[in-house]
């Protein structure tokens, strides 16, 4: 796919154990250089442990690192070609925010008039101007990451690393950060990896989102391609708001198979899969794309139903949500724009059809 | 360069700086839990005229528990529980007073007060109270002036009570820090519901403070306990002529050159602590009192 | 104080119970140091203003030798146990250990001083044996008398009993530290040691000196320990004890106990002093957190 000279982050193998808690298990992967990278996943997954071991704060059990096509699995964190910022506390809370900045241009003694330059510019450029002698102390925690960013980009690494920089905001400051870092790495055009369990704050910045969780790298795509199409059930249950139903395969036919949901019985389009008769399989279908209906409807092969008792509304502005609970006990949630369904009302209690059209499902094997 | 991955490891960067961590855990060890340790194999030797040599010989204990020395030592542990429970009832209060009514930012600054008595010498601190206790001294002044008494009452010094005084003063300002560290581990909304619900101060300290501070309490006690067993200065200069303690008679074996009874007695200390501490891990699990540091 | 609805008096009190709780500790301290300046001493019924009892420390040459030793096993006692306090707080941060570790390190303050001073000394006696007669051994003196009683050993004995101290001094400042902030410093190109010494060590600052002050007084106070393993010499405070025991209440007494109580207070005094100064300072600078800046775009 990418030439070694493409790449800025190759990692083989790569695990580590805690004792006997093993926080990455041989993860392989790569990054293709100036991209906007995200490492997705639920806490305690590892990928804060895989981004700390790229940076050389803890060293692998296993495996290898290469930054740039070197291997650098041995060398620590001031011999790589990274810099990294932190979730917050890292800035250096006894030093200005010209020293915190101009900190790592000092480490490589670097001429004072030339230091002041570049940090002025560096403030210019993550929208600080004029703050150079302010404390940490005295600045907001939107401002804090800012100088930890202008700090960790003044040092012109060739990849900047990112542990969940935006978590301490509140929620608008972090979407206007995202866009912001965004801006900047499009700006300055080195590869970003960046940290988050934050799905939306995801979406909004990535190239390409890899899902790590339980030690292992899940799947990896750009954000479309892993909010429309995961291959996983994990990414599935994990992105977006999916509704899964677990069955088993009972027939074929071409890219068509037939599913068994031990209640009903649907259809699903799965191209280039060859998946025995017997396996036990799982589908899904985003929210928004599910329909309620008030019968089922002639099966015409382009849209699927499967019955359902209607349980409550959960008005939420802009959208609705109608949740009906499938004979198998298990919820399924309908989202709606408020107000499309206007006079289809439901009572709870009401028998009713949940329905899809049949390319819209996902069938996932594990 | 290839080379082992051990290898590696041990001249990376800061591979051979690494050791030096271990420095303090080896000289604990070496210095401090070894010796310790060796008192109870040291306390079975056979004592020789000047030293000892290596054997298997109860005489130590027999002779410490044929002796006046078990009656003495349990009449330590008497005056070392009444201090105790002195200096809780003295001391426990003022770390309750920081913690719930100081301001938070001032806590600690007051809490610093109790580091002025603390760091003047102990010599000087039980050394000072003859002058206050004796015959002649600033407590009879006092009691005679207001009409308390006209005779000086001269059974103050050189006496249990001296001693138990003694250990009260050397050994509070520890009472107060434990306390105060314990008390810290409580969070302030655990008041605020005690003042919500009504409950009085009383009340609140019988059934939410102590039950919450008791594994900091207990460490302050069982200091103060051991200390005043265990540190001769005080009966030596407050007590009367037959005030010892445990660390006295240990000091009167090693100038008799009896060093197996010396070490006897000092693991019979040492054991009487560890069943104390392993009492208190028992009931209140030790391991909380490490949060503030955690 | 009126911003609750507790009883104002009350208040009150909890402070004049906790000042009077000081007050006792410290006035008889403060009593004797009164007598060591009245030229005829303890229980005399006139009151003369002399530092003559000091003048006679001055004159004393073995008070004065004393002193120097004493101030010796001080220094050394600083210049060993704060580093090694730091080390072992540094060492619980990366242990999985912590509890085991904290016990060994703290259990020497439930140790008594004559019981931690006796097996000392019967364990250097044996070190010294095994130690001699190893060298017999091998036909080399080289090895007698590594472990015979002295400045080592007396220090030693000063060095269990003040690391704990030390170490727990450094650990509270060391908690408000934070680990990412040595991370940050290494991703800005910092050796280990740049990044200890320009980002963390500047943190925990207020508390390697507190702790420098502290196991200096500790040293300077301790007598017990040091009078079972010090050997040859006499520190200020075994002469005191010795004094005490030997002639009873002399002037002379009075006014050593009072010059190791002036000592103990300037010393912590200035650390007060200068704790608090530094926070009032820092509480000075702070001004309100800036307005957040607005996206530049």
């Amino acid at each position: 796919m990418t030439s070694p000279n493409e790449t800025a982050v190759e990692v083989v193998d790569l695990a580590k154990d805690y004792g006997p808690i093993t926080a990455l298990d041989s993860v392989s992967f790569s990054i293709p250089r100036g991209s906007y990278h995200v490492l997705l996943g639920p806490s305690g997954g590892g990928k804060t442990t895989l981004l700390r071991l790229i940076g050389g704060f803890v060293r692998p059990t296993r495996g290898r690192v290469l930054l740039h096509g070197q291997d650098v699995s041995d060398a620590p964190p001031n011999k790589r070609p990274t810099s990294m910022v932190f979730q917050s506390y890292a800035l250096f809370p006894h030093m200005s925010v010209e020293r915190n900045v101009g900190y790592g241009l000092k480490l490589q003694k670097m001429a004072k008039e030339q230091i002041r330059e570049a940090v002025d510019q560096m403030l210019g450029l993550v929208g600080l101007e004029g703050y150079n002698r302010r404390m940490p102390h005295e600045l907001s925690g939107g401002q804090q990451q800012r100088v930890q960013l202008a700090r960790s980009l003044v040092l012109e690494s060739d990849i900047l690393l990112l542990d969940e920089p935006l978590a301490s905001l509140d929620a608008k400051l972090r979407k206007d950060m995202c866009i912001e870092l965004k801006r900047i790495q499009e700006k300055i055009g080195i590869t970003f990896i960046h940290v988050t369990h934050n799905q939306e704050e995801a979406m909004t910045i990535a190239d390409r989102i890899a899902i790590i969780a339980d030690g292992r790298l899940v799947e990896e795509g750009s954000p479309r391609e892993v909010y429309e199409r995961p291959v996983r059930r994990f990414t599935a249950d994990f992105i977006g708001e999916n509704n899964i139903i677990d069955g088993r395969v009972t027939g074929r036919n071409g890219d068509r198979f037939s599913i068994d949901t031990g209640f009903a019985e649907v259809d699903v389009v799965a191209v280039g899969h060859d998946i025995p008769t017997g396996t036990e399989v799982a589908i899904s279908v985003r929210s928004e794309l599910l329909q309620l209906l008030r019968e089922s409807r002639a099966a015409d092969g382009r849209v699927q139903t499967l019955p359902a008792t209607y349980v409550e509304e959960v008005y939420l502005g802009l959208t609705t949500l109608h949740l009906v609970r499938l004979p198998n006990e298990i919820e399924i949630t309908v989202r709606q724009i408020s107000g499309d369904m206007a006079g289809s009302v439901f009572q709870p209690g009401q028998a009713v059809q949940v329905g899809w059209k049949t390319a819209e499902a996902r069938l996932h094997t594990e | 360069m290839a080379s082992h991955p051990l290898l590696r490891h041990l001249a990376g960067e800061d591979g051979i700086r690494r050791w030096a961590f271990y420095v303090p855990v080896a000289f604990m060890v070496l210095f401090f839990a070894v010796p310790v340790a060796l008192t109870l194999v040291w306390s079975v030797f056979e004592r020789t005229i000047f030293w000892m040599e290596p054997g298997f010989t109860l005489d130590a204990y027999v002779n410490f528990f044929t002796s006046a020395r078990a009656e003495n030592y349990l009449f330590s542990m008497i005056h070392s529980a009444v201090a105790v429970v002195v200096a809780f009832t003295i001391g426990f209060p003022v770390a309750v007073f920081v913690r719930r009514r100081v301001p938070t930012a001032a806590q600690h600054r007051v809490i610093l007060l109790f580091i002025i008595p603390f760091m003047i010498s102990e010599l000087v601190r039980v050394f000072a109270l003859r002058p206050v206790l004796g015959r002649n001294g600033l407590l009879n002044s006092l009691l005679m002036k207001i009409g308390i008494t006209s005779e000086p009452i001269t059974v103050i010094l050189f006496s249990n009570l001296a001693v138990v005084i003694g250990d009260v003063v050397s050994f509070l300002p520890f009472m107060v820090f434990a306390g105060f560290l314990a008390m810290e581990a409580i969070e302030r909304y655990v008041f605020e519901v005690c003042d919500d619900l009504g409950s009085n101060t009383l009340r609140t300290f019988k059934d939410v403070i102590v039950p919450l501070a008791a594994p900091g309490i207990f460490a302050g006690s069982v200091f103060i306990f051991v200390n005043s067993i265990g540190v001769a200065l005080v009966p030596t200069i407050l007590g009367g002529p037959g005030a010892v303690n445990a660390g006295l008679m240990v000091n009167q074996a090693i100038v008799a050159l009896d060093f197996p009874l010396a070490m006897a007695i000092s693991a019979i200390m040492m054991l009487t602590l560890l069943v104390l501490l392993f009492i208190g891990h028992r009931l209140f699990d030790l391991t909380k009192i490490l949060q503030p540091i955690n | 104080m009126q911003d609750s609805y507790r009883n104002p008096w009350l208040y009150g009190a909890g402070w004049a119970y906790l000042l009077l709780v000081v007050a006792a500790l410290l006035l008889p301290v403060f009593y004797i140091v009164y007598i060591s300046f009245n030229e005829f001493g303890f229980g005399a019924r006139i009151y003369t203003f002399t530092f003559d009892w000091y003048r006679l420390i001055g004159a004393d040459t073995i008070l004065v030798a004393s002193l120097k030793w004493t101030l010796a096993l001080a220094g050394a006692a600083m210049i060993t146990a704060v580093p090694m306090g730091l080390l072992a707080a540094k060492f619980y941060k990366r242990t999985r250990r912590k509890v085991a570790f904290v016990f060994l390190m703290l259990s020497p303050l439930f140790v008594p001083a004559d019981i931690m001073g006796s097996a000392l000394l019967v364990y250097f006696k044996n070190l010294n044996g095994i130690f001699e007669g190893l060298g017999d051994i091998l036909g080399v003196s080289w090895f007698d008398d590594w472990f015979g009683l002295g400045f080592i050993t007396a220090l030693i004995g000063q060095i269990i009993y003040t690391v704990p101290y030390a170490f727990v001094l450094i650990l509270i400042t060391m908690s408000r530290y934070r680990d990412q902030q040595t991370e940050a410093a290494r991703g800005c190109g910092a050796t280990g040691w740049q990044a200890f010494w320009q980002v963390e060590f500047p943190q925990i600052r207020v508390g390697v000196f507190s702790s420098l002050a502290f196991v200096a007084i500790l040293s300077f106070n301790e007598a017990t320990r040091t009078a079972l393993l010090k050997g040859g010499f006499d520190t200020f405070s075994n002469v005191l004890v010795a004094q005490m025991l030997n002639i009873g209440m002399s002037g002379e007494s009075y006014a050593m106990a009072g010059t190791m109580t002036m000592i103990a207070i300037l010393v912590i005094g200035t650390i007060l002093v200068v704790t608090l100064a530094t926070a009032g300072r820092a509480g000075r600078k702070a001004l309100p957190k800036a307005e957040p800046v607005a996206t530049a775009s």
